[in-house]
Formats: C-alpha cells, structure tokens, sequence
C-alpha cells in the first residue's frame, strides 16, 4: 500500500563547531506513517528532527514537504508540530491556555477554541483539568498537555523528540500505547524520536536506525529486527549473538566450526561474513545431538525466560530459554536454517564481541543518562 | 518543576538529621548583622517614629502627620517624575536587556560589563558630570549655538531631572530583567515558534509574560530611589524642583525641624511598602491564571 509522499530528505548535512553530526541524510517519510528515528545518543536524529521543524537549517542538501522545497520557511510557518523533550509548556499559563495557544494565535473564536481544547482533553484523558496549573502537574499528563497542545493545531505531521524519555518504566509503556492510539485515531504521521530500541520497535510503522550522523538501516521493526543489514543494527536492536562466519556457497555458511544450512544467498564463493543468531532462536538439545556443543557459564533467570551464557569454544553465546539448565552443564545447540542471519562485512564487525562481558554492560548501560543530541 | 520540588522533599528530609547542630551555628553566623540591624536600622526607624509623633517639647502629637498636607504638591511632584524616569527606564532598558539575553554568552558578559561600568562611579560625579553636559555654557549648549541656535541651558527643566534619574537608574532596570529572560527556556520560545509565533508574537505571547518578575523587581529598584532623590533634583534641577527627597533633606540640614522630616519620611515609608505589596501580589499572581 503506496501512500503520499509528504517529507523528503535529500542528501542533508549538518555540522556543528566543525563537528559532522549528518552525513548525507536521505529520507522519505509518507503520509499517516508512524516513523521512528532510533540511535545512540549522538546518532544525528534529534537533528534530523529539528531540520523537518525547521529550528536548524542544514548545512547542504534540501527539505521537501508536499513536494515543495520548504529548506527558507521558517518554523512558524510550517504545518509541523513539536512535541518537545522536556516538554516546554508555558510555566505562565494553565492547561487551557496552554492547549488554546496555536488557535489564540489564529484568532479562531473562543468558543470553538474551547470546543476543540475540551476534544482535545478528551483525547489526551486530563478531561477537568482545564484551570489547573502546569506545575502542579505530573510528568506523565505535563506530557499529555504537550500533545495535546501540538494536536490541536490539525498538523500534517507530529515530530516527537524522545517524549517518554523523562517517564518511568510503567508510564512509559502506558504512554506508548496510548500514542500509539492517538496516532491511529488522529491518521497525523507521528516522526518519533528515541534511543530505546523497544519503544521503536513496539510503535513504529517504520524505523530508521541512525548512527554517527548516517541511515544504517531503514524498515519495518520486522526487518530491522530479523534481517539486520549490519552488526551494528543487530548489536543495537534486541539481543543478538554475533560470530564470523564464511559463506561456502547459497545457503551454506560455516561458523564456530560447523556448517549450518541457511536461507541467504547472493555472497561470492568462501566470502567472510557477520552472522546473527537470536537468543530465542536456539534450541536445546542434549550434548551428542548438537550443531554445537558448550558448556553452561552463566544463568540468570528473567522471569519469563532464564538468560543462559554458553561457552562454545571459548566463545559466548547467549540463549534465552524457558527450560532450566545448571551452571557448569554440558549442553548441545539445535539452530534452524531460519534463525540463521547471514550479513555483509562492515565497518562494525570488529567493533561487536561475544557476551563474556555480559554482566558488566549491563550495569553500564543502565548509568547511562540520555541527553539529547 | 516537579522534579525540584522531589528534590527538595530529599533535601529537607536529609537535613533533618542535623538540623539542630545546624541551626545552632546559623544562629550564631547570624549574630553580627543582628547586632548591626539592631545599632543602624531598627534603632533610627525607631528615632523616625518618635519623632515623627512627638512635638519639640516631646509630648506625643499628630500635628505632625496632619501637616503634611501642605506637602501635598511636593508628593505629588515627586511621583509624578520618578513615574516618568520608570517607564523611561523600561522602555530603554527593556529591549536591551531582551537585546543582551539573546546574544551569545561570551558577548552577553561584555554586554553586562559595559552596562555596570558607569555604577562604579560614584552617583555624585555622575550627576555633576550630566551638568557639564547640560549646562548653560554646557557641551550641548556649545554645540547647538555653533549650529546657529540660541544659548540655552537644560539645568532647571524638568526634563533634565527626569534624564538624571534615567541616567543613574537604568543599570538597575536592565540588569533583572536580563536575568529573567536569560532564564527563560530556550525550548519555551521554540515551542511558541513550532505553535505559529513570528518573532514579535514570541516576545508579545512568551517571553514578555515570562519576565514580568523581572519588570517589577527592575521598577522596584528605579522608583524607590528616584522618588527620594535629592541630589538629583537639586543639581539638575537648578533649585527649580521641589522633591520629597529635598524637603526631607532641608528638614534637617537647615531648618533642624526633625519632627516634620521625621513624619515625611515614615509617611513616605509607609506609601512605598504598600506599593511594594500591591506589586508583589500583582507578580504572584502573574505565575498561575492571570490570563483567563
């Protein structure tokens, strides 16, 4: 189902102080869609996002909307609205006030103004909470307010700058669905940025995972999710175990010193290659009737599943399962021609290792505070 | 604002603890300017009141409050100048400051440095040093008889009184609020933008409301003591003026009647703390509904 094209980017480049933060960005985001901007911190997509607003001009390369070139119009001219990090409500005024400024602004009479704010209201469930004031709100409806003070305004498109980033977990999955909702219901494109890869996957129609100021990767979560185009997608979407491996021929790739039927092809005869296999996506078996054989380092249970650490010829896999194995358990794995991703050589493919410091980043990543980029 | 409320519920809980020992070394950091307070401020306020209700025999009287309405006129005058040189201030001022805020950080330093320069000369050279400007044989005088005008001076006009209080006060109204809008978050003003605002719409819809406290501590600090100048007017004024600030002065300095320079002050007192008040509740209010 082809829709309108309503944004294009064509080749934008941005640099601050010197500093490349976009290397050439090529986009097309179509009408209705839900897209998401995923990346590291530092990735390029809260630019990206403030280019389509219009609060930064790129460098070079040229902004389309509805086909016209809109690189000079400025923010307060475009039919975009911005639903802010920090949200950015007006400390000086209450919740209606807030939600009515685009129509105050246009002069719309007061009581259609008050119409579409109680709609709006509506919308966003903070039904009554008209004369509050903003500061007495919490995180979770302030962002509420937020949206509903973009939405008011019919815009073609929404740009969310990591919006949830400030919530806590609960809230956060609350808000998401509940975004999710609004953007069905309202039909708006929703431009979404974040760097949780959940969120990203959960919402989206489409996700463009950016790095280093470059598209790695544009698709459904899906594709992003099954057919990574590199190791850098597959390290950052979702648990994966990453090993070198060469291609025999289509469809017969050997890694940790097994040849494994699989479903790629296209690579040249013996090519060196990244292959992913997804913790879920590993079957245990007993030791003699394994592809693979390794001994159980590590086990941590996670509620719906136990994380198992195996050690196959001293390297790491990760394999999530819900059947118990002990520490220190002789172990056989069972890999479907299915579960085996198979990926062209990159620039990431030293940059990923095995899970044997697998603990240790976990407790890195969650010190970890975002900041916008 | 949320969160730093969260904050500071953690802040008090955590100080809790020592509260006590704490409060104990407050109390004594806190001695020396009690002491102070107590020797210069609240013992003459306290001189004034006395003062202010007894007679030269020191019997206790209103005389000297009912008097006062032959001072009416001099009140008024008063006002009325320090009203002008405000919103002069503001006028001025406002735009500058709003100018500075939104330059980059190193320029704004630059900015607020040359604007404090003239506040390190004293207030007396200053004012001598407008005379020499507007003066009879004066640097504009000079300049406008060498254009073919007539020799005139400005000392003794009213407009000379008012641009000497602009001239000494206006640091103090640009100098909160630039602080205020400095403040003023960066994603607020883009928001205004992303919602539809041009550039004069930010300033009208966001950034104005936003720095009212700014305003209001800004005309707190030029009319206070514009109103009870003295030196000003009598300098520039030429003797022509009368200002509440000059009666007070010649009460004591000349005439060494205490008691009705006593009484003037209070009342005068009295007057600005009420509008202080009045003000304050107009800036509380302005953080919530004022709008709707």
């Amino acid at each position: 189902m082809e829709k309108n094209l309503l944004i294009e980017l064509k080749n934008i480049t941005k640099a601050f102080d010197g500093e490349p933060v976009l290397r050439g960005i090529n986009l097309d985001i179509h009408d209705k869609e839900f897209i998401t901007l995923l990346g590291p911190s530092g990735c390029g997509k809260t630019t990206t996002l403030r280019i389509i607003g219009g609060f930064e001009d790129p460098d070079s390369g040229d902004v389309f909307f509805d086909g016209k070139r809109i690189n000079d119009v400025p923010s307060y001219k475009r039919n975009v609205n911005t639903v802010f990090q920090r949200y950015a409500l007006f400390p000086h005024l209450n919740v209606f006030e807030n939600i009515a400024f685009g129509l105050r602004l246009k002069k719309r009479p007061d009581r259609e103004i008050a119409e579409k704010v109680k709609e709006m209201l509506k919308l966003v469930n903070l039904k009554g909470f008209e004369r509050r004031s903003v500061s007495t709100l919490s995180g979770g409806q302030q962002q509420r307010v937020a949206i509903a003070r973009a939405l008011i305004n019919d815009p073609e498109i929404l740009l969310l700058d990591e919006p949830l980033g400030a919530l806590d977990l609960k809230l956060r999955k609350d808000m998401q669905n509940e975004l999710k909702n609004i953007q069905q219901k309202t039909g708006i494109t929703f431009i979404y940025v974040t760097h949780d890869q959940e969120e990203a996957l959960s919402m989206s129609d489409t996700v463009v995972v950016m790095n280093n100021g470059e598209i790695l990767q544009i698709g459904t979560p899906q594709d992003i999710y099954n057919e990574p185009v590199n190791a850098f997608v597959a390290d950052f979407i979702g648990e994966s175990n990453l090993i070198f491996g060469t291609m025999l021929e289509d469809y017969k790739v050997r890694f940790s010193g097994h040849i494994f039927d699989c479903l790629d092809k296209g690579f040249e005869p013996n090519e060196s290659v990244d292959v992913v296999v997804r913790p879920e996506d590993v079957d245990i078996v007993a030791p003699e009737k394994g592809m693979l054989c390794g001994t159980v380092s590590n086990v941590t249970f996670m509620g719906v599943h136990y994380e198992i650490i195996v050690d196959i010829n001293n390297y790491k896999w990760m394999i999530q399962t819900t059947d118990y194995c002990g520490e220190g358990e002789k172990i056989g794995l069972y890999i479907e021609p299915d579960a085996i991703h198979v990926m062209k050589k990159s620039e990431y493919s030293d940059m990923v290792g095995d899970y044997s410091s697998y603990s240790e980043e976990h407790e890195h990543l969650s010190d970890i505070v975002e900041e916008d980029d | 604002m949320n969160n730093s409320a969260k904050v500071r519920k953690k802040v008090l809980a955590a100080s809790s603890k020592s509260t006590i020992e704490r409060s104990w070394l407050a109390r004594i950091a806190a001695c020396p300017h009690i002491l102070w307070s107590v020797l210069f401020i609240i013992a003459p306020l306290m001189f004034v009141a006395y003062f202010a209700f007894t007679d030269s025999a020191g019997n206790f009287t209103f005389e000297n409050i009912t008097n006062l309405t032959n001072y009416g006129e001099t009140f008024m005058l008063s006002v009325f100048f320090s009203l002008i040189a405000t919103v002069v201030c503001i006028i001025i001022g406002y735009p500058l400051a709003y100018f500075i805020a939104r330059l980059k950080p190193r320029k704004q330093k630059l900015f607020i440095l040359l604007l404090m320069l003239p506040m390190w000369i004293s207030l007396l050279i200053r004012t001598y040093s407008l005379m020499a400007l507007l003066d009879n044989g004066g640097i504009i005088s000079t300049f406008l008889v060498s254009l073919g005008f007539e020799k005139l001076s400005f000392i003794g006009t009213g407009g000379a009184v008012i641009l000497g209080m602009v001239y000494d006060y206006l640091p103090y109204m640009v100098l909160p609020i630039y602080t205020t809008i400095s403040k003023i978050d960066v994603r607020c003003i883009e928001a205004a933008a992303d919602l539809g605002c041009n550039g004069w719409q930010t300033v009208k819809n966001v950034v104005f409301p936003l720095s009212v406290p700014g305003i209001i501590s800004g005309v707190t600090m030029v009319f206070v003591p514009s109103i009870s100048t003295f030196y000003i007017s009598q300098k520039l004024g030429g003797g022509a003026f009368d200002l509440i600030g000059d009666t007070i002065e010649r009460q004591f300095q000349n005439k060494l009647t205490y008691h009705t320079g006593a009484a003037i002050s209070l009342v005068m007192m009295i007057l600005i703390l009420i509008s202080l008040a009045v003000m304050n509740r107009f800036s509380d209010n302005d953080g919530g509904e004022i709008i709707v």
